[in-house]
């Protein structure tokens, strides 16, 4: 089978030719994945301690200092990583002796005494779990969720190492069957079912694929479409995950993972809007909230699939299929092609100036319009085959 | 007899209204009581003095017969002269005199000790509300003489729409917690001037003659200010009550309306558990009231701070306008009437009055609860900071970090370690320091002499 598509899909054995020998060549640069020790963790949250003890003995209110996650001006591109928290970046400081302040002040130090203990123990936690001992302090899921990753960046410690589980959204299939720390096995080769992906991506081994591809998909609902229309047969091996939309972490991770492991071309198929360009470059390049552990979430090598723009025109998708871009996407538009990491990519930048001329924008349904399994049929068939993608 | 001395402020106050005297307008009033024993009778004494620019354009010779229509027929004028002496000290500070009567009242026996309370309350919530005018209180009984100057270190002017503004004794006679650095704490208050209250005349008062506008205008003062210390714990200990006449002088009497007004307001909607009429201050002319706070839990009550305790004053100034009033007697005689029929005014607006009294105080308190608010956000946030420090120090198997956390609070264990810790977080949260431009800063100077000075020679 697999030499099948090798001779069906010629264009995407040359891509897997070609990023190997990428691989091979900036394999210097590759950052590999520091582990981080438990001690270290340990040592690293004795460290915020003793700085607030420091403080209080000298009668000075404790601060704590956190990187800005959320500003651009704290990240920089580099075209082999993705967008990366910058050395010198503004940072925040959480005061005890501020009324508006003290509240995020006792939440980190909560959530610091709890993973402490975690990664004391080796034991793990969910978010959930967190939230649920303390829902009086930490008022929401939401709040749990920035401050473990406030924490990590404030640590410099992947969340992994501090022992925080987060519940995974995506959904993966195909060619892949691995185990999980706990020695459960996972096969994701089922025709009509998929598997959800592990909380604890750090922990799976023994990772098992003859996929040639891995196809990111942006919606459940077309995630659901191929699962239905058996694409992972149809064109096997293969392997096809989603994040439901914008990735959690753990999705990326597992994206992050099968590049690592398997070397193949991954490609994304998104709507034909600018929210769906930029669920990709997450995928591609990161997020600036993230930037600060862009080297285990990026994956730089992703491949725009479809649905292009220029689909849009060359396959005559009806006009009643096609849906007017609101001001906040064309916003949206503007900022995504002012991002520095598109200066890279002057196909995905013509792609986006077209949709701008066009002032149009489509879903991958909208295929639908042209012939109910145009998708998986022609579409999907045709794209791989020619290599469609850029 | 502070009647008939709140009689003649009342007129020179009025007339100085009349000839647009601006508040901001110094200078002294001397209150001069006397004794003179003779063969069978005793009789009491009293001098008006005033000097410096507050009266200005004063003629005695023409003041003198409004003073006679206006005062009580017991009173008679006084045969004899007060001590130059006196007065000479008196000119020496304030310049010569335009203002000077004196009156006599026959039987002495009927001035009794607490007359001199209600004359020297009456004085200081005169000076209160008239800060530009240093005022003194003398009294020369059987060769013993008490002085009692009326000091206004911090004085502030509060505008109001259509009429003249005020100009306030601001003075925060509170002494600053010894914690507190230097030029640290604010000497004055702010006051907040509220939302003038039109008020309207019931029959019985216009069957009397009291016709025109009439309006009440609230002015709060909340002491000491806090503003500087964001976090510090402040519990309001009372309220006190003073109502001044369009002339500005306080109208002094209890009231039944205002020792009833606490049933009627929301004292929760104020943060306060219970508002009640404190009746030992009756003599001070100012209605006071007793506040207590929500009753703490036990623990809340162990973790919790000692707290600046605050008083709130709530001036009410009466306001009136009437196109056919311009004679000095048509006035002091409305003023008459005003504090005559006060109640009933009152009662007649009874539902105006306490709604509006009720915004004024709340919004007077807002700070105050905000505080109150703020101080329980850092209060349970510390007691999650120690527990999980705490936590990690006890857990921590890293004989260095639990060393040099011990070492640093200079203690011997865990246990000592949060005490100290917690003691720590205390004083630094709550006595954090962020400056105003608008508060008053400790003069070191100043910080001699700040209570009202008594003395016997």
């Amino acid at each position: 089978m697999g030499s099948d598509v090798a001779e069906l899909f010629p264009e995407i054995e040359k891509l897997r030719v070609q990023l190997l020998h990428n691989v091979e060549v900036t394999a210097d640069f590759r950052r590999v994945e520091e582990e981080i020790s438990h001690q270290e963790v340990l040592t690293r949250i004795e460290n915020i301690i003793l700085g607030i003890v420091t403080s209080l003995s000298k009668d000075e209110a404790p601060v704590l200092t956190l990187p800005n996650r959320s500003s651009w001006a704290n990240v920089s591109f580099d075209s082999a990583i993705g967008l990366q928290m910058s050395s010198g970046s503004d940072v925040t400081a959480v005061r005890s002796d501020c009324a508006s302040s003290v509240t995020k002040f006792a939440q980190i130090l909560k959530i610091l005494s709890v993973i402490y203990r975690l990664v004391q123990s080796n034991s793990y936690a969910t978010k959930r779990d967190i939230y649920y001992n303390n829902t009086q302090l930490f008022g929401s899921q939401n709040t749990v969720d920035h401050i473990v990753d406030d924490i990590s960046c404030m640590l410099k410690v992947p969340r992994r190492s501090l022992h925080v589980l987060a519940t995974s959204k995506g959904l993966i299939s195909g060619d892949l069957c691995y185990m999980e720390e706990d020695g459960t096995r996972i096969d994701c080769r089922s025709n009509s079912a998929a598997v959800a992906v592990s909380p604890n991506i750090g922990g799976i081994r023994n990772i098992v694929s003859s996929a040639k591809f891995v196809l990111i998909v942006e919606k459940d609902a077309t995630f659901q479409r191929l699962l239905d229309d058996d694409f992972c047969s149809k064109l096997s091996p293969c392997i096809i995950i989603t994040a439901k939309g914008v990735p959690d972490v753990n999705s990326r991770l597992m994206v992050r993972k099968l590049w690592d492991t398997l070397h193949i071309p991954i490609f994304a198929l998104v709507d034909a809007d600018p929210h769906g360009i930029e669920i990709m470059c997450i995928y591609k390049y990161g997020s600036v909230a993230m930037s600060f552990e862009a080297h285990s979430l990026t994956v730089p090598s992703v491949m725009w699939l479809g649905l292009l723009p220029s689909d849009l025109r060359r396959l005559r998708v009806p006009e009643d299929a096609l849906i007017p871009l609101t001001k906040t996407d064309e916003n949206k538009l503007n900022s995504l092609l002012q991002r520095p990491y598109l200066s890279s990519q002057p196909d995905w930048q013509k792609e986006m100036e077209l949709m701008q001329q066009s002032k149009v924008k489509a879903e991958i349904q909208s295929l639908a319009a042209i012939a109910p399994d145009f998708l998986t049929s022609i579409y999907l068939p045709n794209k791989l085959r020619y290599g469609g993608w850029i | 007899m502070s009647r008939e001395i709140q009689q003649v402020l009342r007129l020179v106050m009025l007339l100085g209204k009349q000839r647009g005297v601006r508040v901001q307008a110094a200078g002294g009033l001397l209150v001069l009581l006397w004794t003179k024993t003779g063969a069978a009778v005793q009789s009491l004494n009293c001098t008006v003095a005033g000097a410096g620019p507050w009266c200005k354009g004063i003629k005695m010779k023409t003041l003198e017969p409004d003073l006679k229509e206006s005062m009580f027929p017991r009173m008679s004028p006084c045969p004899s002269v007060p001590d130059p002496e006196e007065l000479c000290a008196f000119t020496d500070l304030y310049g010569s005199l335009r203002l000077l009567l004196s009156f006599q009242m026959r039987d002495s026996r009927l001035f009794i000790p607490e007359w001199c309370v209600r004359i020297e309350e009456f004085l200081r919530m005169f000076s209160l509300v008239n800060a530009g005018i240093k005022t003194q209180l003398k009294l020369q009984f059987s060769q013993q003489t008490f002085q009692q100057e009326f000091r206004v270190k911090i004085k502030s002017k509060v505008a109001r729409a259509k009429q003249p503004s005020l100009m306030l004794d601001v003075t925060c006679r509170t002494q600053p917690p010894e914690c507190v650095k230097k030029g640290c704490w604010c000497q004055g208050g702010h006051p907040l001037c509220g939302s003038r209250l039109p008020l309207s005349i019931p029959p019985e008062a216009m069957e009397r003659g009291l016709f025109g506008e009439l309006s009440i205008q609230p002015v709060t003062l909340l002491t000491p200010c806090v503003l500087q210390y964001p976090n510090l714990a402040t519990q309001l200990t009372n309220i006190q009550v003073l109502v001044c006449s369009p002339s500005n002088v306080p109208v002094t009497g209890p009231s039944t309306f205002f020792q009833n007004l606490p049933n009627e307001l929301d004292c929760q909607e104020l943060g306060l558990h219970s508002l009640h009429c404190s009746l030992d201050h009756v003599n001070s002319g100012a209605t006071v009231y007793t506040a207590k706070q929500e009753n703490l839990q036990d623990s809340e009550q162990e973790l919790s701070l000692p707290s600046v305790q605050q008083t709130l004053l709530l001036f009410l100034f009466l306001q009136h306008s009437d196109p056919f009033t311009c004679h000095l007697s048509d006035s002091m005689a409305t003023e008459a009437l005003i504090e005559h029929h006060l109640e009933g005014i009152l009662s007649n607006n009874r539902q105006a009055v306490t709604t509006a009294l009720q915004t004024e105080l709340k919004n007077a308190l807002k700070g105050l609860n905000r505080g109150k608010k703020n101080h329980e956000k850092l209060r349970s946030a510390a007691e999650v900071i120690l527990s999980s420090s705490i936590s990690i120090v006890s857990c921590s198997s890293n004989l260095d970090f639990r060393n040099a956390c011990l070492s640093s609070m200079k203690v011997r264990d865990t246990h000592e370690l949060s005490a100290s810790l917690r003691e720590s977080l205390r004083r630094v949260t709550s006595w954090k320091f962020i400056p105003r431009g608008k508060c008053y800063p400790t003069q070191v100077e100043e910080q001699e002499g700040d209570e009202p000075t008594g003395r016997e020679i």
